[in-house]
C-alpha cells in the first residue's frame, strides 16, 4: 500500500467548545501544490494547524506517511513537514541567517552544533528566499515582508517533504510574491507537496493544482481551479460578484470582481437599451444599473467584452455568434427591444460592415419618438471602418434629432430628465 | 559567522578572568586588609595538586580570615549572583518577556515568606547546617511556584500570559501575609526588614555547599538544553514545529529555573536586579544566543555580585549597606546608559 505523504480523514477541531473545523478531508501526495481559499473564519488556519501537529483534532485523524501526526516525536515530524505560519514574531535581535539555521534543529543531534554542511543548506534556502543579502542583518529589524521570507527560508532548510504556508504572500510586494510561487512550482516539479492558505483567488488559480474551497469550517468545493473557481461558487462562498475569464498566457481561469450593485432606486430610472460593442459599453451598463434604468443591449456578438458583462449583470440582450455579421433575425429582435426603450445610447463602439445595422436600428428608434444619445468621446471618423457609411449614418442620426457628447455624465443627466418614473 | 563566534568566545573569556581577579579582590578587602598577592596564594594553596606549590609564609590569623570568613562569604556571592543571572535569562526566554526576572512567579515572596515565619516564631531549628531562614525561605520558594504552577494548571490550558498573571496576583498576596506579619511582630521587624533587603552577611560554608549542588546542576543542565532555549524564543507553536516539544522543556526549565531561584534567595534574601539586568548587559556583548547568554549570565552574575557585595560591606566598614541597595544603584545607572547606546540590542 503506497502511503500518501499526508492524508486527514473527517477531521474536526475546537479551541473552546465550537469546532472551527468541522469534518475536513486532505491527501497530499508528493509533487502537490494545493491551495485552501475561503472567506474570513472558514476554518482554513485552523485546518492548516491540525495538518501542522499545532491544533490536535478531536475527531478525525491527520497520517504523516501513514503514521498518526500526533503520536510522532515533535522532532521527526519536523523532518518531514515545514511549516510557515502567519505571525512570526522574532523578538531579541537573532541574524537572520541564525534564525534560518534553526531550521536545521531537526536535523541536529542534542549537543552537535550546526556544521558547514547545514550551513550550506541554510545559504540555498535563503537564496531561494531571496534573503542571503541580508543574512547578518538581525532579524528584528527586518521588514515585515523580509521578515516573511526568511521564515519561509528556515522552513525551506528543513529540507522536508511538505511545506505547509498560511498566506505566506501575505506580506510580499507583488514581485516576491510571484517569485515565491515561481519557486514553489518548481519545486513542486521536483517532488515538494505544497498545501497553502491563499486569499488572492487568482494566484491561487495560477499556480494551484487543486484548491479546496472551505466555508464554515467544511469544505464547499474541491478540484482544479476551472471547475471550483465559478461565479455560482463565488457568489455563494464570498457573498460577490465576480466575471470568471480566462487568464490570456495561462488559460487558467481568471476571475474580475464586480462592484456590489450601489444606489437605493432599483429600476426607478428610464428604460435604456445600449448599442456597444468591444469593451465600449460595460461602465455604462454599471453606472445605469446604479441609477435604476431597466438596461437592455444589443446586438452584441458571443463571448465579446461587452456580451460577457452584459451576461454577468444578467442584462436582457440580443446576441450573434461570434465574429459574423448581425443577422436579420438578431436585427429585428434588437429592434423590438429597442421599441419598449425609453432611451437609446450609442457608444463609442467601432463600426464595421458586422455591426452597422446596428446604427440603422438607433435610426428607426429616432423615427419612433425615442431619445437617442450618442456618446463619442472619440470622432467617429476614427471609429468608421465602413469606408464613410457609418459617418453617414451618425450625420442622419444628428440630423434626425439625436444628441451627442464626448462627456459621460452629460448623457447621465441628460437621461435623468428623460424621467421614467417608478415602474 | 566563525568571527562572530571567535568574538563571543573571546568576551566569555576575558569576563571569566575579570571574575577570577574579582573574587580575590574582594577576599584581600575588608576590615583587615590582606595584600593581594598573599590572599591568591592562600586560596590557590587550597586547591588540590596545586596547592602544594605555594608555601605557608602567611599568618595563620591570616588564613582564617582568608578561608573562614571571606572567602565563603564571597563564593556565596558568587553562587547566589549566578543562580539569580542564570534563572533571569531562563524566564526571560520561557516567557519570551525582556521584564521577566527571577521573582515573577512568586519565588521571591514565596521564600520572604518563609523566612517571616521563621523570623516572627523564633524557630530555632536546623538541618544539615542551615539554620531554619534560609531552610523556610528554600521551602516557601518551592511551594509558592508550585501554587503557581497548579493554579495556572487548573485553568485549563496553560498559557505563559496566564502563569506570569497567576505569579503576579499571588506574590501580591503573599507580600501582603508578609507585611501583615511585619506590623504586628513589632520587636522582630527590624531582622525581617534586613533579610528582605538582601544580604550575604550570614555566609559561611554551609551554605555555599548547600546552594552549591542546585547552583551547579541548574548551569550544567541550562548549558545543555541552550539551543532549545533559542528556538522557544520563536514561541512554543513555531519551536514545535522546528522539532522542539515545546511544552516539556518549558516546565523541565520552568522547574530548573525554580529550584536555582530558591536556592539562591534562601541564603541570600531578596536581592533584586542582578537577575533582571545581568542577562540584558550580557545580551549586549553576547548576542542573544543562549548557547552564550547562558555561561555569559552565569559569569556575569557572580561578577556582579561579588562586587555590590565587596561594596556594600566596605564603604561604610564597620556598618554594612544590604547588597539589594547597592545592585540597584550601581547597576541601573549602568544599564540606562548601555541601554542609550545600544538601543537596538535589546528586545
Amino acid at each position: 500500500m503506497e502511503w500518501k505523504a499526508l492524508e486527514a480523514k473527517g477531521v474536526y477541531a475546537a479551541y473552546y467548545r465550537e469546532n472551527v473545523v468541522a469534518g475536513m478531508d486532505i491527501a497530499v501526495a508528493a509533487g502537490d501544490f494545493i491551495g485552501i481559499v475561503g472567506p474570513n473564519g472558514s476554518g482554513k488556519t485552523s485546518f492548516l494547524k491540525s495538518l501542522s501537529r499545532a491544533l490536535r483534532p478531536r475527531q478525525g485523524v491527520v497520517l504523516l506517511e501513514g503514521e498518526d501526526l500526533y503520536d510522532l516525536p515533535a522532532k521527526q515530524v519536523a523532518r518531514k513537514l515545514a511549516v510557515v505560519p502567519q505571525e512570526n514574531p522574532i523578538s531579541f535581535g537573532f541574524t537572520a541567517l541564525e534564525v534560518v539555521l534553526m531550521g536545521r534543529n531537526p536535523h541536529l543531534g542534542r549537543l552537535q552544533g550546526a556544521g558547514p554542511a547545514d550551513l550550506e543548506v541554510a545559504r540555498l534556502a535563503m537564496e531561494k528566499a531571496n534573503v542571503w543579502h541580508l543574512a547578518d542583518r538581525p532579524a528584528n529589524e527586518l521588514s515585515g515582508g523580509e521578515r516573511q521570507r526568511v521564515i519561509i527560508a528556515q522552513a525551506l532548510a528543513q529540507d522536508a517533504g511538505l511545506l505547509l504556508l498560511d498566506e505566506p504572500t501575505q506580506h510580499l510586494d507583488i514581485n516576491h510574491q510571484l517569485s515565491l510561487l515561481e519557486m514553489l512550482l518548481e519545486m513542486c516539479s521536483r517532488g515538494l507537496a505544497v498545501v497553502m492558505v491563499m486569499h488572492d483567488l487568482n494566484l491561487a488559480s495560477q499556480y494551484c493544482d487543486r484548491l479546496i474551497v472551505m466555508r464554515r469550517g467544511m469544505e464547499f468545493a474541491h478540484g482544479a481551479p476551472a471547475e471550483v473557481l465559478t461565479s455560482t461558487v463565488l457568489q455563494e462562498v464570498f457573498g460577490v460578484g465576480s466575471i470568471v475569464t480566462r487568464h490570456a498566457v495561462t488559460d487558467r481561469p481568471h476571475i474580475i470582481f464586480l462592484p456590489a450593485p450601489g444606489g437605493d432606486g432599483a429600476l426607478a430610472g428610464p428604460r435604456v437599451h445600449l448599442v456597444c460593442g468591444g469593451a465600449s459599453g460595460a461602465s455604462f451598463m454599471r453606472d445605469l444599473l446604479e441609477r435604476g434604468c431597466y438596461l437592455t443591449a444589443g446586438v452584441l456578438n458571443l463571448g465579446d467584452g461587452d456580451e460577457e458583462v452584459g451576461r454577468a449583470l444578467e442584462i436582457r440582450m440580443t446576441t450573434e455568434a461570434p465574429f459574423s455579421h448581425v443577422s436579420e433575425d438578431a436585427h429585428l429582435a434588437n429592434l423590438e427591444l429597442m421599441r419598449e426603450a425609453d432611451a437609446v445610447i450609442v457608444s463609442d463602439l467601432h463600426v464595421g460592415p458586422g455591426n452597422l445595422v446596428n446604427l440603422e436600428a438607433a435610426l428607426q428608434a429616432l423615427e419612433w419618438g425615442k431619445a437617442v444619445y450618442l456618446f463619442s468621446p472619440h470622432p467617429i471618423e476614427e471609429r468608421d471602418h465602413t469606408g464613410g457609411k457609418a459617418r453617414e449614418l451618425y450625420g442622419r442620426l444628428l440630423a434626425a434629432g439625436a444628441e451627442e457628447s464626448p462627456d459621460r455624465e452629460e448623457i447621465l443627466s441628460w437621461l435623468a430628465g428623460e424621467g421614467g418614473g417608478p415602474r | 559567522m566563525a568571527a562572530l563566534r571567535k568574538r563571543r568566545v573571546t568576551v566569555l573569556v576575558i569576563l571569566g578572568l575579570v571574575l577570577a581577579a574579582a573574587v580575590v579582590v574582594a577576599v584581600a578587602l575588608g576590615a583587615v586588609y590582606v595584600p593581594i598577592g598573599t590572599s591568591a596564594r592562600i586560596i590557590l594553596s587550597r586547591i588540590p595538586l596545586l596547592g602544594l606549590l605555594f608555601d605557608g609564609d602567611w599568618s595563620a590569623t591570616q588564613e582564617t580570615i582568608i578561608i573562614s570568613v571571606r572567602l565563603p562569604r564571597v563564593l556565596l556571592a558568587l553562587l547566589v549572583g549566578m543562580g539569580l543571572a542564570l534563572a533571569g535569562a531562563i524566564f526571560q526566554a520561557l516567557f519570551r518577556n525582556p521584564m521577566a526576572d527571577p521573582g515573577i512567579i512568586g519565588t521571591s515572596q514565596g521564600a520572604a515568606l518563609g523566612a517571616t515565619i521563621a523570623f516572627f516564631f523564633g524557630i530555632n531549628m536546623g538541618w544539615g547546617g542551615l539554620s531554619a531562614v534560609p531552610l523556610f525561605a528554600f521551602v516557601g520558594a518551592l511551594l509558592a511556584v508550585f501554587l503557581v504552577y497548579f493554579i495556572a494548571k487548573a485553568g485549563g490550558r496553560v498559557s505563559i500570559a496566564y502563569l506570569l498573571l497567576v505569579g503576579f496576583a499571588l506574590s501580591s498576596f503573599l507580600a501582603s501575609i508578609v507585611s501583615m506579619l511585619m506590623v504586628i511582630s513589632e520587636d522582630r521587624m527590624h531582622n525581617i526588614f534586613f533579610w528582605l533587603m538582601g544580604g550575604l552577611g550570614t555566609g559561611n560554608w554551609d551554605m555555599v555547599l548547600a546552594v552549591l549542588p542546585f547552583i551547579a546542576a541548574g548551569s550544567v543542565v541550562s548549558v545543555f538544553l541552550a539551543r532549545d532555549l533559542n528556538l522557544l524564543m520563536l514561541g512554543e507553536e513555531r519551536a514545535t514545529q522546528l522539532g522542539l516539544e515545546a511544552r516539556r522543556f518549558t516546565w523541565v526549565m520552568f522547574v530548573v529555573a525554580s529550584l536555582v531561584v530558591g536556592a539562591a534567595v534562601s541564603v541570600s534574601g531578596i536581592i533584586g536586579f542582578v537577575g533582571l539586568m545581568t542577562p540584558h548587559i550580557v545580551r549586549l556583548l553576547t548576542g542573544p544566543d543562549h548557547r552564550y547568554l547562558i555561561p555569559g549570565s552565569l559569569i556575569g552574575g557572580g561578577l556582579f555580585l561579588v562586587l555590590a557585595d565587596t561594596i556594600a560591606r566596605t564603604v561604610i566598614a564597620p556598618e554594612e549597606l544590604p547588597v539589594g541597595i547597592v545592585t540597584a544603584f550601581f547597576g541601573a545607572p549602568f544599564f540606562i546608559y548601555l541601554l542609550k547606546r545600544r538601543r537596538n540590542a535589546i528586545a
